[in-house]
């Protein structure tokens, strides 16, 4: 069986695929970090939601690393 | 002249019951239908179609959420139902990678490990709680989305090292938070069904 992409497709394909969504989660996060900011953080749910958003940046921050890194 | 019927308040409305067998829960139970599709790639080395499939198990997992919007039949059980496909699908993705040498074994135990605890913690909050509910973790939300990554890049041998050891204390700090938020404080009162 052969497969769907040349070698070097898959790496373009991965790269796009982690980084590419890796950037744009960390643009979301970041912008709902920053909504959440303004809310009032005594509330337990808010704080669950800056604390999810701020893992999601640091998830994101590492997609983006690990796909550069495969290019280094 | 008022009548009786004028100060009566309304019937309130009757709660709105889901049915388990809508297209959102259909599109969940569809994910298991990539399983055996993405062992035979593994077990024949197909890497690039081992990846494609989980990608589609992937794919999946976020369809569920808009066809449930769609449709409008979301349900604390069509959440549960998730969770548990999430639980096994990636479970077992992350066994089959381990167990053909394509991911390293003890970061894998690590998250299968504490994952087990996750499921276990929630059913103690399901305990605490009375009643079938789900405890919303956002940060778990993107650990889970990450997890079907890590098979991902195991497949593809994509930075397998840097990708594997950095999730373990990824997982470690967002599971200390949600054990706390599961067993200690307070659990909150339920509301309608997810909207």
């Amino acid at each position: 069986m052969t497969n769907p992409m040349t070698d070097y497709q898959f790496q373009w394909f991965f790269t796009i695929v982690t980084g590419g969504v890796s950037a744009v989660w960390f643009l979301f996060d970041m912008k709902k970090l920053l909504r959440v900011r303004k809310l009032d953080t005594t509330d337990p749910s808010i704080r669950d939601r800056r604390f999810g958003y701020v893992m999601g940046l640091v998830i994101a921050s590492i997609g983006m690393i690990g796909s550069a890194k495969i290019w280094m | 002249m008022a009548v009786a019927g004028d100060t009566l308040a309304a019937p309130a409305p009757a709660p709105r019951v889901v049915s388990p067998w809508n297209p959102a829960n259909a599109v969940t139970a569809s994910r298991f239908l990539t399983l055996p599709l993405f062992f035979w790639a593994v077990d024949h080395g197909y890497r690039q179609w081992a990846t494609l499939f989980i990608l589609g198990c992937g794919l999946l997992d976020k369809l569920d959420g808009l066809v449930a919007r769609i449709f409008d039949c979301r349900s604390v059980f069509g959440e549960l139902f998730d969770a548990v496909a999430d639980a096994t699908c990636y479970g077992f993705g992350l066994i089959v990678v381990a167990a053909y040498g394509w991911a390293p074994v003890i970061p894998v135990v690590g998250v299968i490990a504490l994952g087990a605890a996750n499921t276990v913690m929630r059913a103690i909050y399901v305990k605490r709680a009375g009643r079938t509910t789900n405890y919303k973790s956002y940060a778990m939300e993107r650990l889970v989305a990450y997890t079907g990554y890590l098979i991902g890049f195991a497949t593809g041998g994509f930075e397998v090292t840097f990708f594997y050891w950095l999730f373990l204390p990824v997982m470690v700090t967002i599971l200390i938070y949600d054990t706390k938020r599961m067993l200690i404080d307070p659990i909150p009162e339920p509301g309608p069904e997810p909207a």
